[in-house]
């Protein structure tokens, strides 16, 4: 090989490397920025593509009662009464209905779902079986225990009872899935009774006196947190 | 032949942490201490007692529950620490009734297994809340109706105990009530012994003492 193609080569090479200076870091930035985009989970896909029930102006406004915990009897669930304009469409009055129980009551203590739990579909089947399909966030921020998966059930079952009579029993479902239990206790694999004349009750009509959910939805995070 | 067997569940395990406190208290370990008296207790009492766990593995709800319906007379407790719930306090809990399968063979299907033995877990329910009750001044007075998954598979009177709570700020205030507990436990089952007549046949309905 004479000096000349020797020369010429040693060019390309210089050329060859800078254009690769140039490319890769563009290359990485298209690279991470693709990474973001699929790592946005199934559930905020899902979340986006269903948007909330609308509550519209149009609708009138009915006296609806949400059960939340009672702040008298801790662990217990009590009736408030709210002013919310309902479709009369029973569907899309669930939807409202419980949107407005996971939104909580003003009093943040007296949650009974962990704020970061969303619904992500409603169906009312016509034998009367609601199939209610929550986020993960029911599930894993959920304060583990009996009393506490119960109360958070009974909320719900309550509430439809006392708005949608045409809800008779209520499936749920964890991110379109059947699960074996809600935390690690109640049973989700067998649909609710929707009936006010609740399971948890005490059968001697004793008061149950439990801390405020809300304080264990915090430790719950706490502690997953470490 | 009669009540014999105490099939006992501490919950969790492994990799299924349980109920966990700020103050570091997991329900999967602490359920471990809670069995070990329990067991001593019902000892006393003349029970053979067998424990779905004694480390820290997790078996199946089906594994645990199995446990108990490959025994003949034998009664199922499992026990839980609770997230909420007033410290210091204690409550037993039964399925609600439901029917029980109309399978002409007679034999009781897995899923449903806890239907026939409603009535029999509801009294030993009360019988081990009524102990507790007497120990832990703001526990109900009778036992609680919820759908515990771990209960329904179960072939035998179930109970489920859950104490409150892991939110305690000292992890003592939860020792001192193992004693309680476990004495709780093994004399509400002791005395739960009369009521359970043995079915004739393994798999066959079971019956209450004093009833025909």
């Amino acid at each position: 090989m004479n000096l000349t193609w020797r020369t010429w080569l040693v060019i390309v090479l210089i050329i060859a490397v800078a254009g690769a200076a140039l490319y890769f870091p563009a290359l990485r930035r298209q690279v991470y920025k693709a990474k973001d985009i699929t790592e946005k989970t199934a559930e905020q896909a899902r979340r986006e593509l269903l948007p909330p029930a609308p509550v519209t102006s149009g609708d009138p406004k009915v006296k609806a009662k949400m059960y939340w915990g009672s702040r008298s009897q801790s662990g217990q669930l009590e009736p408030v009464t709210v002013e919310l304009p309902l479709s009369s469409d029973p569907v899309l009055r669930s939807k409202q209905i419980l949107n407005t129980l996971l939104a909580g009551p003003v009093d943040p203590e007296a949650r009974t779902l962990p704020p970061d739990a969303a619904m992500l579909a409603f169906y009312l089947l016509p034998d009367g079986t609601a199939i209610a399909d929550f986020s993960e966030a029911l599930a894993n921020s959920i304060p583990s225990g009996i009393e506490s998966e119960q109360l958070a059930v009974d909320s719900i079952t309550r509430t439809l009872a006392a708005n949608i009579p045409q809800a008779k029993q209520l499936k749920i479902l964890i991110h379109g899935q059947e699960v074996d239990t809600l935390a690690g206790h109640l049973d989700l694999t067998q649909p609710f009774d929707v009936t006010l004349e609740g399971m948890s009750e005490p059968r001697s009509g004793v008061s149950i006196i439990t801390a405020p959910i809300q304080k264990a939805i915090d430790k719950v995070k706490d502690a997953t947190k470490r | 032949m009669g009540l014999n067997v105490v099939v006992l569940d501490p919950a969790h395990g492994g990799v299924d942490l349980g109920a966990r406190g700020t103050e570091g208290i997991r329900e999967s370990e602490v359920v471990l201490q809670f069995a070990s008296q329990v067991k001593r207790a019902l000892e006393a009492q003349g029970f053979q007692v067998i424990l779905t766990r004694e480390g820290n593995d997790n078996p199946s709800f089906d594994d645990r529950s199995a446990r108990a319906n490959a025994q003949r007379g034998a009664v199922f407790v499992t026990l839980h620490i609770s997230s909420t719930g007033l410290p210091g306090t204690a409550r037993t809990y039964v399925m609600p009734d439901f029917p029980p399968s109309n399978d002409i063979s007679g034999l009781i299907p897995w899923d449903r297994a806890q239907a026939p033995f409603t009535a029999l877990s509801h009294k030993l329910g009360d019988l081990v809340q009524t102990e507790l009750a007497k120990r832990f001044k703001g526990s109900p007075a009778t036992a609680q109706v919820a759908p515990v998954r771990q209960l329904r598979t179960t072939a035998a009177p179930a109970i489920a105990v859950e104490v409150s709570s892991v939110s305690v700020e000292n992890r003592t205030d939860l020792d001192r009530m193992i004693p309680g507990v476990a004495e709780a436990v093994a004399q509400g089952v002791a005395a739960f012994r009369p009521s359970y007549v043995l079915p004739a046949l393994p798999g066959s309905a079971p019956g209450q003492g004093g009833q025909p």
